[in-house]
């Protein structure tokens, strides 16, 4: 009686953890669209105005910045100082590989950041602002789909962990 | 039988009424309604079992067979 009874509170414990942690995950994909889109804008002023290099560039946007987005782009500059063969594209790619599980981004984002890569550092410094221009407002899009998504989503996932628990306690006593 | 099967009963539908409520809230009708068929589903494997003993015993109980 009391395995079975200490087994259901587990188990309604650690489902409701589980949607804790995906309703968090939801709540975190608009904040590091929104980081990201504030790192984009400051690179582009940074290329346009003080005209520095990528890597030096990447490091000062993150400037009032935290977190895995920070890290994230001290990572490419750091890529791109020590492989100093390596195009932005494929320093990008790499840290998204090593930034896998810490960054809160789908599918749409990842693209548009490889996306990024593939034409940063190639182009005259007007090109590049527009390229630029054109990202950040697709992260504002994204970031506007983000948030919808969330206010649909997190209490669902809530919702869903603490019932999901429950209704394996009833099936399995 | 106990009284258990008729709580678990109502226990599994409060909760189908719970996940159907969040997951139309959430704009995802065709799980809600997939959700209510599973919930009914295993409602319904119950029962079926609780009617074949109760067959099996008005057959016994009237000598059928």
């Amino acid at each position: 009686m009391w395995l079975k009874l200490a087994g259901g509170i587990v188990i309604v414990l650690v489902s409701t953890y589980v949607g804790f942690q995906m309703a968090a995950r939801c709540n975190g994909r608009p904040q590091h669209i929104r980081q990201i889109g504030c790192c984009l804008a400051s690179l582009k002023s940074y290329i346009h105005y003080a005209s520095l290099p990528l890597q030096e560039a990447m490091k000062q946007c993150t400037q009032g910045i935290h977190g895995p987005v920070a890290e994230f782009f001290h990572r490419i500059a750091n890529i791109l100082e020590e492989h100093s063969q390596q195009s932005p594209q494929e320093a990008i790619q790499t840290a998204l590989e090593e930034f896998t599980g810490k960054l809160l981004l789908k599918q749409p984002e990842l693209e548009l950041l490889e996306l990024l890569g593939a034409n940063l550092g190639i182009m005259n410094r007007q090109e590049q602002v527009n390229y630029l221009t054109m990202i950040i407002e697709q992260f504002e899009k994204l970031e506007i789909e983000a948030v919808r998504f969330r206010d649909l989503n997190t209490k669902m996932y809530r919702y869903l962990g603490l019932c999901g628990g429950l209704a394996l306690v009833i099936l399995l006593v | 039988m106990g009284l258990d099967i008729l709580f678990k009963i109502a226990g599994v539908g409060i909760l189908v009424s719970v996940f159907h409520t969040a997951l139309k809230q959430a704009g995802k009708e065709d799980m809600a309604h997939l959700c209510t068929l599973a919930g009914f589903t295993i409602v319904l494997l119950w029962v079926v079992q609780l009617l074949g003993k109760l067959f099996n015993t008005v057959q016994d109980v009237f000598k059928l067979f």
